[in-house]
């Protein structure tokens, strides 16, 4: 089987669960025997991958990241003619005897469903997140659902991340069920570190839809019974706002912004912080609860997140809640049997979580269509 | 054949920042609202049908039908609280002397596995005072929370002047021998052990519904056939009462296999029906049992797992029983009550792990959405409780 796969970021260029999913995906997609071109836009240094099976191939060249908000004034102009442009370059240059095309999110969408018409073969879209996440909810840009809903109803097969994803699909989408499939997300295990300390760390981009202001504004509930330090780690427009909130809660002095951070301070983090929060309005899987698990990190996932359906062992939670998630982030603070139990637990759960049963099961989608 | 009936008091949500508030812990730390639901969702489908039915069958079968009963202390609490109709049925049924009552300890507690026995005799002593007040009967035979056994109950269990004790007749204890008789504990030579037979128990309790079963459909007839084709001398049928219309529903035909049981089972001649407290009068010892380690009739390990299987459930017990040592003296009786209504063994159970592994009948009972939730709002609670106890007074 030959598949002509059309990303949007792929390592060590990556800001998201789309680049990580892309990059296990197809080396494992490989190593079961499928032949993988992976169609990916040039950025500023060339990708090198040596893998029987997989070749990356660049095609254009952008600046943007795929969860930039194109609201956030700037980037706008460039951003949606950075994705026309790689859309249309993927649908003009690609040929070859592919037995299916397979597209990840709305950026990638336009080149699908051009292919398929192309090359007449079988199209399938992998929804990481849906405009509906990564706006919070507030105001989906129509542009973007317009796209999203075009390449779902076109494709032979919509594979979304979690079941949460999927009944966004089905219910804001009008996508029938029963062409869609759910495959889940994987992780790669970070590690133990050697010791814990009192840090309970929020991480991601900030932006309205990973809710890091309700991580405060449950911080600032935490501090009045129990002292310890918050990590806010990761950039994003949304920055300035949550440090002058921090100032405003008068918890100032036991936040710390780290700003974007390096892959390897991200595990240092992971594996220091004894509590991860992942308060998002809308998560459609969720990976670094599973890397925070991973790491020995007991985890509060927002009830809104794909990743709870397969990390069982962690606590859940209402974003907006934040009552109930100070009471959750005292309750791992203080009570170790709980810790330990939701860590370890987690831990032997998490060796049945891979990215090759992800990509097994990603085949098997394949085969239903070719 | 003999039924436990039990309603725990289910806690509220308790957040650690409702620690050390000022408010009355008997409104606050329970869920009245649930567990008001929940219980008159039980009388309506299974303790009024279920006592309507088997008083009618004891009349149709000229009183050969015989059963018996353990009711919670709890579970008596609600019913005066919410449904004195219930307990007047249970105290007819009473009246037909083809009923026996069972004691256990009042709060459905694990205290006969504190190191200090003196909590569990004071709770075996007030439900036995419940049974004798309410009743005017005076239990005979005793069966601890969830049929925990082990030598040193046994042994006390013979010092309260019991006859006979009952426990779940499990392979690890018998080895190769039958449930179906009476057997002596070791080192209890005056008390009888009663040993439920947990295949032909399960068989109504959790296969009855179970379509996937070989046996499916259970039917009456099927179910004598195999009673009378037993070995020994007696067959302990014991289950929980919601068997009846709760955990199998009227639309399984639950109440039509009940129905026709007795009848089907008086069929056979050398067939007939005993009560507890008869069964300890007319059978003899047939051998010794030895119980070092704490067996129960729960989950498919036979032991306390259950309630004391992890160490967040380990923690809350010890809790308790920290709890409990500095409550000793003071002589507050409402926080002696709270203490007590907070061992219900109910509340350990739902913080076990096991049912992410074996299946479904944790879940099946709990009221929170998985064992982390319960250990929050539990332990919450306790803490709650320890820091009035400390203060001395609520």
């Amino acid at each position: 089987m030959k598949v002509a796969m059309i990303g949007w970021e792929y390592p060590p260029f990556k800001v998201g669960g789309l680049g990580t999913h892309c990059y296990w995906l197809t080396r494992h997609l490989a190593n079961l025997g499928v032949k993988v071109d992976f169609y990916v836009p040039k950025r500023s240094r060339a990708i090198n991958v040596r893998e029987k099976n997989l070749r990356v191939i660049e095609i254009g060249a952008t600046k943007v990241y795929p969860y930039d908000r194109v609201e956030e004034g700037a980037l706008e102009g460039d951003f949606f003619e950075s994705v026309n442009a790689y859309n249309e370059l993927c649908a003009e240059k690609i040929h070859g005897d592919y037995d299916l095309i397979h597209v990840h999110d709305w950026l990638t969408v336009k080149a699908g469903i051009n292919l398929k018409h192309k090359l007449g073969k079988p199209l399938i879209v992998t929804i990481h997140s849906t405009e509906f996440d990564r706006s919070g909810w507030l105001n989906p840009n129509e542009y973007f659902i317009n796209i999203e809903k075009e390449g779902m109803e076109k494709a032979d097969r919509v594979i979304a991340v979690s079941h949460y994803t999927k009944k966004v699909i089905v219910d804001n989408y009008g996508i029938p069920e029963d062409k869609i499939r759910v495959v889940h997300n994987a992780v790669n295990h970070v590690g133990e570190g050697k010791k814990k300390r009192r840090i309970v760390l929020f991480l991601g981009r900030l932006t309205i839809q990973k809710g890091a202001e309700f991580f405060l504004r449950a911080a600032k509930r935490v501090l009045e019974k129990e002292d310890c330090l918050f990590v806010v780690a990761g950039g994003g427009d949304m920055l300035p706002r949550l440090v002058d909130l921090s100032v405003e809660l008068g918890i100032a002095n036991r936040v710390m912004f780290t700003g974007p951070l390096t892959d390897e301070e991200v595990k240092h983090l992971y594996r220091i912080a004894s509590v991860y929060v992942m308060p998002s309005v809308s998560e459609p899987f969720g990976i670094t609860a599973l890397e925070a698990a991973s790491a020995g990190a007991a985890t509060i996932v927002s009830k809104n997140s794909g990743v709870k359906e397969i990390l069982r062992h962690c606590l859940t939670v209402d974003f907006w809640d934040t009552d109930e998630m100070a009471n959750k982030i005292i309750a791992l603070l203080r009570y170790d049997p709980l810790r330990r139990a939701i860590t370890r637990n987690a831990k032997r759960d998490l060796n049945f979580i891979t990215w090759e049963r992800t990509a097994q099961k990603t085949l098997e989608v394949y085969r239903e269509v070719v | 054949m003999y039924f436990e009936v039990h309603q725990p008091f289910r806690l509220n949500r308790f957040s650690v920042f409702n620690i050390g508030e000022n408010f009355n812990p008997f409104e606050v730390y329970f869920n009245h609202k649930l567990n008001k639901d929940l219980f008159e969702r039980a009388v309506r489908k299974c303790y009024l049908p279920t006592n309507k039915l088997i008083l009618e069958l004891i009349e149709d079968t000229d009183r050969n039908f015989k059963v018996s009963f353990s009711l919670t202390g709890t579970f008596m609490e609600y019913c005066d609280a919410l449904a004195h109709e219930v307990m007047r049925s249970f105290q007819d049924l009473v009246e037909t002397g083809c009923v026996s009552l069972i004691c256990e300890t009042y709060y459905h507690s694990l205290s006969s596995l504190f190191e200090d026995l003196s909590e569990f005799k004071e709770q075996v002593e007030m439900h036995r005072n419940a049974i004798r007040s309410r009743f005017g009967y005076e239990p005979k035979v005793f069966r601890n929370t969830e049929a925990i056994y082990d030598n040193r109950i046994a042994k006390e269990i013979e010092r309260m002047g019991f006859k006979g004790i009952i426990t779940e007749g499990t392979e690890k204890i018998l080895g190769w021998r039958s449930p179906n008789y009476i057997y002596r504990p070791v080192n209890a030579p005056n008390l009888k052990v009663l040993l439920r037979n947990h295949r032909l128990s399960d068989d109504i309790a959790f296969r009855f519904s179970a379509v996937g079963w070989e046996e499916y459909p259970l039917t009456a007839d099927k179910y004598a056939r195999w009673l009378s084709s037993c070995e020994g001398e007696i067959v302990n049928i014991f289950m929980d009462y919601e068997t009846f219309g709760e955990h199998n529903w009227p639309e399984s035909g639950i109440f039509d296999f009940l129905y026709h049981l007795p009848r089907e089972v008086l069929k056979y001649p050398n067939n007939y029906f005993v009560t507890v407290d008869e069964a300890v009068e007319r059978f003899s010892p047939v051998g010794e049992i030895d119980v070092p380690f704490a067996i129960s009739w729960a989950d498919n390990e036979r032991d306390v797992s259950p309630w004391l299987g992890n160490e967040m459930q380990i923690a809350c017990f010890n809790e308790l029983k920290e709890i409990g040592k500095m409550l000793k003296d003071k002589g507050d009786e409402d926080l002696l009550k709270l203490w007590r209504l907070l061992q219900t063994s109910d509340h350990l159970y739902y913080i076990s792990t096991k049912g992410f592994a074996d299946g479904e009948i944790h879940k099946y009972f709990s009221p929170y959405s998985n064992p982390y939730e319960g250990f929050i709002n539990y332990m919450n609670i306790l803490q709650d409780l320890r820091r009035k106890v400390e203060g001395g007074r609520l």
